[in-house]
């Protein structure tokens, strides 16, 4: 059997059970890119010897009996944010090329303490913002079901591998919905946590009060078994939280009775295109699979409740200026002195944040606090909520256009404004290509968001479509 | 999507962020077509508030069980 097949879970429980190896397992997912990678590119540099040592370090640990948990022994992949010590760190631009940290990201340390081992580092838009640009050294990820279609960003690569069952799992980021809009576009489950509940120390930042790190991968709960080692206060990063950690996976059920579920319909059948014009037009494909994903949790005993908010733009708006201005309060220096080693997304994108006054920063700002105020007296009624992602399939890679993030209606943004849990689900296809909503939760109950997502998940059985690229290779 | 910038407006811009665009003219030229949607961005966050939406204590979160 292809050990590649199997979920994180699945893999899990067999090297606890002595059934799989490590290193046969990770040697299953080096050949896999060996293979494949030319056509995703999704790996921007795979460390085949480290994997395989750290590989057979772990099995030599289960064979002296010593065990890390559930972790011991998985092979994922890093988002080429996520700073490793001695390992070459690009945030995806020429700025960084050659860069070579001296610290690993807090998220890896706590991956790698957990047993699991690490394949490579994965494409990213250019410090998570800059798009799929073909100008720079590292070429665009592409998405698994359609290799010409966009796998969204800017966690591309690591969305694109876990999806073409490159690594079992992967860490992504999340300051506009960069976990999740890749979760969506790519088939796949993908977490941005509450503000606070994963550390950001030793990840490139983008936008200090929206970045979120969390996992992708291609189940439920195989995001709830990364979350357990991931999540946990880190006194070093300023704006971790110090909230106890449940236990993620004893969350799991497959009924949800009991459950009160808000859902945000007018985000996606009113102000999609009221704000955002015509193009936003969500696809009737898509607005009928939501409301079929809205009575598929009805059927497992949740009540739907429908939820009024202010308009998606606002969200949106408050976000876009809020991003722009801090991110490019970090890159202030590049742009004045070397601005030519950007990328184009990624210059016009956050270069526009020079042109932001203090006024507009404070203007978002309060935006935004009105915005949390209102999500948490929506929340009183509630347990959690459901809203679109993406309302369409992934468009072609070629059809991305550098200002598309200020055109198009952002259905993630809400959860970055917020700092609100929120987990990527598929709900289904359209033209071979996946369809996804959100489920949300209330601050720090990522347990009640996977524990809807995983429900959802086992009743819809979408989990098990992969995308033909997924195949076992010949012989394997 | 607002109106273009004009020459004028578009050069104060770029003074006051201290930037020079001879450094990456193919840039700036395309920077230059994005500020249309900044500046609709710009006048959406303007609003008239209540005194309690202040930027301190955005998130709401519960202490620590």
């Amino acid at each position: 059997m292809d050990p590649t097949r199997l979920s994180l879970a699945q893999a899990s429980r067999a090297i606890a059970a002595g059934s799989l190896s490590p290193v046969a397992l990770t040697e299953g997912y080096l050949a896999r890119i060996a293979a494949l990678d030319n056509e995703l590119h999704s790996y921007v540099l795979v460390l085949t010897d480290a994997a395989l040592e750290a590989a057979r370090a772990a099995e030599a640990e289960l064979r002296a009996g010593r065990s890390r948990g559930a972790l011991h022994g998985i092979p994922i992949g890093l988002k080429d944010i996520y700073k490793t010590r001695g390992i070459r760190t690009t945030a995806g631009s020429r700025v960084y090329e050659t860069h070579v940290p001296s610290e690993d990201a807090e998220t890896w340390v706590r991956l790698r303490n957990a047993g699991a081992i690490l394949l490579g580092k994965q494409e990213t838009h250019e410090f998570a913002i800059g798009g799929p640009d073909f100008t720079l050294p590292f070429p665009p990820a592409r998405n698994p079901w359609n290799t010409a279609h966009y796998p969204a960003g800017s966690s591309s690569g690591s969305a694109a591998a876990v999806g073409a069952h490159l690594c079992a799992a992967a860490m992504g980021s999340d300051t506009g919905g960069s976990i999740r809009g890749p979760a969506a576009y790519c088939g796949l489950a993908g977490l941005k946590p509450t503000y606070g509940r994963v550390s950001r120390r030793g990840v490139f930042p983008l936008s200090y009060s929206l970045d979120h790190c969390g996992p992708l991968a291609r189940t439920v709960e195989d995001c709830a078994l990364m979350m357990q080692a991931l999540a946990g206060h880190d006194p070093l990063d300023p704006a971790s939280a110090d909230v106890p950690v449940p236990d993620y996976t004893k969350a799991l059920t497959p009924r949800l009775d009991g459950v009160r579920v808000g859902v945000v319909r007018h985000f996606h059948e009113r102000d999609a295109v009221a704000g955002f014009g015509r193009e936003s037009t969500p696809s009737p494909v898509y607005v009928e699979t939501f409301d079929a994903a809205c009575r598929t949790l009805e059927s497992l005993g949740a009540t739907l409740v429908d939820l009024q908010l202010s308009p998606l733009i606002d969200y949106a708006d408050a976000n876009r200026v809020i991003m722009l201005s801090e991110a490019y309060a970090l890159h202030e220096q590049d742009f004045r002195q070397r601005p030519h080693l950007f990328g184009r997304h990624m210059f016009s994108r956050i270069g526009l944040g020079a042109f932001l006054t203090a006024a507009d920063y404070v203007e978002a700002l309060r935006q935004r606090r009105e915005l949390c105020a209102e999500f948490a007296a929506a929340f009183a009624g509630v347990d959690i909520a459901v809203s679109a992602n993406a309302t369409g399939p992934a468009p072609r890679i070629d059809a991305v256009g550098t200002f598309n993030t200020f055109t198009r209606a952002s259905y993630t943004a809400p959860y970055n404004i917020t700092g609100l849990p929120a987990l990527s689900v598929p709900i289904g296809f359209e033209n071979g290509l996946p369809l996804a909503f959100q489920i949300v939760g209330r601050p720090f109950d990522e347990a009640g968001v996977l524990r809807a997502g995983h429900a959802f998940e086992q009743a819809s059985g979408l989990y098990r479509e992969r995308p033909p690229i997924a195949a076992s290779l010949p012989g394997r | 999507m607002s109106a273009p910038i004009s020459d004028e407006r578009w050069a104060f811009l770029l003074e006051r962020a201290g930037l020079d665009p001879m450094l990456a003219p193919e840039r700036f030229a395309e920077l230059r077509e994005g500020y249309q949607f900044l500046a609709r961005i710009q006048n959406s966050v303007r609003k008239r508030r209540d005194r309690a939406a202040e930027p301190a204590h955005i998130f709401v979160h519960p202490k620590g069980k």
